[in-house]
C-alpha cells in the first residue's frame, strides 16, 4: 500500500509545475537575483586608495619633508593615496569632475580643498592633521632641549602601528550573507504550500479528491503519512537542490561546519512543511485564504529575520528578543549564521532545540485536529 | 465605449486587493526614509566624519581619558555589553565599525617606552577602519615623540602637550556643488516606486485580460458589431486610465509624505520621470495579459519580472553598487533608464537645456520601450484573433 500511494502521489507533486514553481524555481530565481545585486555591496565599505591631487607650487617644491611624507604614503600596495602632482586650475577641474576627492595647496599652514565632506575627505585631512601635529609636538620637545634633533629624525622615521587586530573569529563579518540565510529560510517555509496541500487532501470539505480519498478503504492516517513522506521527500530535494546551487555556483560561505548545515536545512524543511500542515488544518476556509495565510505570515517571519532590510535582525534581537526566539523563520536564519560566524555552538543548538520544538507542537497540533475527522455527507 | 466602461468596472471590482500593495509600498517607504542614513549635507562647512565605535576601557588614566577625547572628534561611542556574541552581532550587523579594547597596564607600558597595542576588532580592509586607524596612530605617535625625547615627561604634562599639539587642525575649503538632502531622499523614494507600480499595473491589467481572454467571453465579442481595432484601442484606453490613476495615488502619497521638498524643481522631473515610466509599465503589462493564460500563472510571472527587473536596474540597491557586467544586462530594461534618469535628476543644481538634455534621452528610450511594447501586444492580439 505504502509504494501504491507514495509513488502515485510522487507523480502528482511533479507534475504540479506551479507548485514546483514556488517552492524551488522561485528561490532560486531569487538567490540569482540577490547574487546579481548584493554582489558589489560589501565593496562600497572596502577601502582603496584615495585620488588627491596636490597643487605644484614653489611652496610645495620647497617643503621637502612635507613631499617626502606624501610621496611615502603614495607608493606601495597599503597606500593611502593615489597622488598627482598638477597645476592648481588642474586640480579645481579634476575636483569638480570627480575625478580627485580633494587636492591639497601646500603653503603655511597646509590647506585641503574638496567638494563634500565624506569619510574620503576626513581622511586626507587627518593626514595632514598628523603632519602638523607631529610638527607641533617637535618644536615643543626641541623648545626644551635642541640637542635632541637627531634621535626626534630617528623616531619620525620609525612610525608604529598602535592597534592590533584580535580576530575573535575566522569568518569575515560579510554581511550580505544574511539575505542568502533568510532566503533558504523562506525557501523552507514555502514548503508549507505542500504541508498545506496534504492535509488539504484528506479534508473531505475543501476537494473533491479528498472525498474521493476518504472513501477509499485506507486508514486516514496511513494515507496522511504515506503521501506526506513523498512531499517531504520532494521538499528535501529541492532544499538540497537550492543549497547546492548557493555554494557551488553562487559561492556563498557557510562557514566549515558542513554537516551542521546540512542538518540545518533539513530539521528547516520538515519545520516548514509542518507549518503548512497545521496552519491547513486551523484554517478551515478555502485553499487561496490558506495559501494567503502562509504567504503572509512567512513573509513576516521573513521581514522580522532580516530578508529586507537585514538591520531589523538586529533591531528584534536587541530591542525585542523574545520575538526573535518565536519566530522560526529567524531561528533558521540565526542557525547558518551562528554556525557561519561563531566558534562555539551553543547558540546554534538553542536555535535548533526551539525550532524542533516548534516542529512537535505543529505535528501535534495537526495530528489533534485532523484526526477521527468524519463527514455525515460527502 | 461598452469596453472601456467594462474595464473600469473590473477594475473597481479588484480595488482591494491593488490597495494593498499601495499600503505596502507606502509604509515600507516611510520606515525606509525614517532609518535612511543622511550622509548628505546641506550646509557649505567640512564637518569631520563620524564613525560608530565601541570602546572597551580597562584603564582610567589621564593618558587614556585624553585618547578618549580625541577618538570622540572623529567616533561616536556605542554601548555594547562585553560578550564576545554581543560584540561580534554589532559588528555584523554595522552598528559599530570597530571594537577598540584598551588592555590593563597599557598607560604604564606605555609610558616605560615599551611596544604595547591596543586590540581591535573591525571590519578587514574597510575605509571606517583606516579612518579609526589614522586616529589611534596620530594620538599615540605623538606621545611617543614625547616620551622618548623628554626624560621623566609626567603623563599630565604629556596630556598637556598633546591637547594642544591636537588642537590644530587643517583649514579646509569647501568648493559648493550644493547636493539636498531633501532631494536624495525623494530620489530614493522615487526608484523604489518602480517596483510596486510595476506589480499593481500588471497585477490589474492581467486579471482584466483574464477575464476578457476567456474563450466564450471572446467568441461572444468577436460576433458583436464593433470592430477588433476598436476593441483594442478601447483596451489600451483602459489601460492607460487605470495606470494614471494608480500613478496619481501613489505620487500624490509619495509627495504627502515628503511636502518639503515638493516646490522643488527637481521633484517636478522626478514626477515627470514617473509617469514616463508607469506609461511603460501599462505597455509591459499589456504584453503579460496578452500572454499568461491563467491566474496563478499571472502571481509568478508578476514577482518574477517585477522583482528581477528592481533587483538588476537599482530600485532596491544603488546603481553604483551593483556589478557593471549586471548592468549591461539591466540596460535592456526600462526600469535601468528609468533610475538612471532620477539619479541625474537628484544631482542636477541648475535646469537649463543642456544639463537637462541628458534626463530627456532617458525619458525618450522608456517611451520607446512603451511603446515597444505596446505594438508587440497589438500584434501578437491580431495574430492569436486570426486562431479563433
Amino acid at each position: 500500500m505504502f509504494i501504491h500511494i507514495f509513488t502515485y502521489r510522487l507523480k502528482c507533486l511533479l507534475r504540479d509545475y506551479e507548485g514546483i514553481f514556488w517552492t524551488m524555481l522561485f528561490p532560486l530565481i531569487l538567490a540569482t537575483l540577490f547574487n546579481m545585486g548584493f554582489s558589489n555591496l560589501n565593496s562600497a565599505e572596502m577601502f582603496n586608495p584615495i585620488n588627491i591631487a596636490v597643487v605644484n607650487n614653489e611652496s610645495y617644491r620647497q617643503n621637502q619633508s612635507f613631499k617626502q611624507t606624501l610621496e611615502k604614503v603614495s607608493t606601495g600596495d597599503d597606500r593611502l593615496f593615489n597622488l598627482s602632482v598638477v597645476s592648481r586650475e588642474e586640480a579645481d577641474e579634476m575636483l569638480k569632475d570627480n575625478h580627485i576627492d580633494g587636492y591639497i595647496i601646500a603653503e603655511q599652514p597646509i590647506k585641503l580643498v574638496v567638494s563634500r565632506s565624506g569619510i574620503k575627505q576626513n581622511i586626507i585631512k587627518s593626514f595632514i592633521d598628523n603632519y602638523m601635529h607631529t610638527f607641533s609636538a617637535i618644536s615643543n620637545i626641541l623648545e626644551k632641549d635642541p640637542g635632541k634633533l637627531q634621535s626626534l629624525i630617528n623616531d619620525i622615521e620609525s612610525k608604529v602601528k598602535y592597534s592590533k587586530e584580535v580576530s575573535v573569529t575566522n569568518a569575515e563579518p560579510d554581511n550580505v550573507l544574511i539575505y542568502f540565510y533568510t532566503l533558504i529560510a523562506m525557501a523552507c517555509f514555502y514548503g508549507g504550500f505542500l504541508g498545506m496541500g496534504e492535509v488539504s487532501d484528506v479534508q473531505a470539505n475543501i476537494k473533491p479528491v479528498a472525498a474521493r480519498i476518504n472513501t477509499a478503504p485506507v486508514h486516514k492516517l496511513k494515507t496522511f503519512f504515506y503521501s506526506s513522506a513523498a512531499s517531504i521527500i520532494i521538499h528535501l530535494t529541492e532544499m538540497l537542490i537550492l543549497l547546492a546551487y548557493l555554494v557551488f555556483a553562487l559561492k556563498i560561505d557557510f562557514g566549515t561546519k558542513t554537516s551542521y548545515v546540512l542538518l540545518t536545512t533539513f530539521i528547516g524543511s520538515i519545520a516548514g512543511f509542518s507549518f503548512g500542515a497545521f496552519i491547513s488544518a486551523i484554517v478551515k476556509k478555502y485553499e487561496g485564504f490558506k495559501v494567503a495565510v502562509i504567504v503572509s505570515v512567512t513573509m513576516l517571519c521573513c521581514f522580522l529575520a532580516g530578508m529586507m532590510y537585514q538591520d531589523m535582525k538586529y533591531i528584534v534581537a536587541t530591542k525585542v528578543p523574545i520575538l526573535s526566539y518565536l519566530n522560526p523563520v529567524n531561528l533558521l536564519t540565526d542557525a547558518f549564521y551562528a554556525l557561519y560566524y561563531y566558534d562555539t555552538l551553543t547558540r546554534f543548538f538553542t536555535n535548533i532545540v526551539i525550532l524542533t520544538g516548534f516542529i512537535i507542537v505543529f505535528c501535534s497540533g495537526t495530528y489533534l485536529i485532523i484526526r477521527r475527522q468524519k463527514y455525515a455527507s460527502l | 465605449m461598452q469596453v472601456f466602461k467594462l474595464c473600469i468596472k473590473v477594475i473597481n471590482k479588484n480595488k482591494y486587493l491593488l490597495l494593498v500593495y499601495v499600503v505596502i509600498f507606502l509604509v515600507i517607504s516611510f520606515t525606509l526614509s525614517l532609518t535612511a542614513v543622511r550622509e548628505m549635507e546641506t550646509s557649505t562647512s567640512f564637518k569631520p566624519a563620524k564613525t560608530e565605535i565601541a570602546l572597551i576601557n580597562e584603564e582610567n588614566t589621564p593618558l587614556i581619558n585624553g585618547f578618549r577625547a580625541e577618538l570622540a572628534k572623529v567616533a561616536t561611542f556605542v554601548d555594547i555589553p562585553d560578550e564576545t556574541e554581543a560584540l561580534q552581532d554589532a559588528l555584523y550587523f554595522r552598528q559599530v565599525s570597530c571594537i577598540i579594547r584598551i588592555p590593563q597596564g597599557f598607560t604604564e607600558k606605555f609610558m616605560n617606552g615599551e611596544n604595547v597595542q591596543l586590540g581591535k576588532i573591525s571590519i578587514p580592509n574597510s575605509i571606517r577602519n583606516v579612518y579609526i586607524d589614522l586616529c589611534i596612530d596620530k594620538y599615540f605617535n605623538t606621545a611617543r615623540l614625547y616620551v622618548q625625547n623628554m626624560n621623566g615627561i609626567t603623563q599630565q604634562e604629556l596630556v598637556q602637550y598633546l591637547k594642544k599639539d591636537l588642537y590644530d587642525t587643517t583649514s579646509v575649503e569647501m568648493i559648493a556643488k550644493g547636493e539636498k538632502t531633501s532631494v536624495t531622499n525623494l530620489n530614493y523614494f522615487f526608484n523604489l516606486f518602480a517596483y510596486p507600480m510595476l506589480s499593481i499595473i500588471i497585477l490589474g491589467m492581467s486579471t482584466l485580460m483574464l477575464i476578457f481572454n476567456d474563450k466564450d467571453l471572446k467568441m461572444r465579442n468577436s460576433c458583436s458589431p464593433i470592430s477588433s481595432t476598436n476593441i483594442s484601442m478601447q483596451f489600451v484606453l483602459g489601460n492607460l486610465t487605470f495606470t494614471f490613476v494608480s500613478w496619481l495615488i501613489m505620487v500624490l502619497s509619495c509627495l504627502l509624505l515628503n511636502f518639503k521638498s515638493i516646490f522643488d524643481f527637481n521633484t517636478v522631473f522626478l514626477v515627470i520621470s514617473s509617469f514616463v515610466f508607469a506609461f511603460c509599465c501599462s505597455g509591459i503589462s499589456f504584453l503579460i495579459g496578452n500572454l499568461v493564460k491563467s491566474k496563478d500563472a499571472i502571481t509568478a510571472v508578476n514577482n518574477v519580472v517585477t522583482l528581477g527587473m528592481c533587483f538588476i536596474s537599482g530600485v532596491f540597491v544603488p546603481q553604483e553598487a551593483i556589478g557593471s557586467s549586471v548592468l549591461k544586462i539591466a540596460s535592456f530594461m526600462p526600469t535601468y533608464w528609468y533610475v538612471k534618469a532620477n539619479n541625474t535628476i537628484a544631482k542636477l543644481t541648475r535646469f537649463t537645456l543642456d544639463t537637462v538634455k541628458p534626463v530627456l534621452y532617458d525619458f525618450l528610450i522608456i517611451i520607446a520601450f512603451g511603446l515597444a511594447f505596446f505594438s508587440v501586444s497589438l500584434a501578437i492580439r491580431k495574430k492569436y484573433r486570426s486562431y479563433t
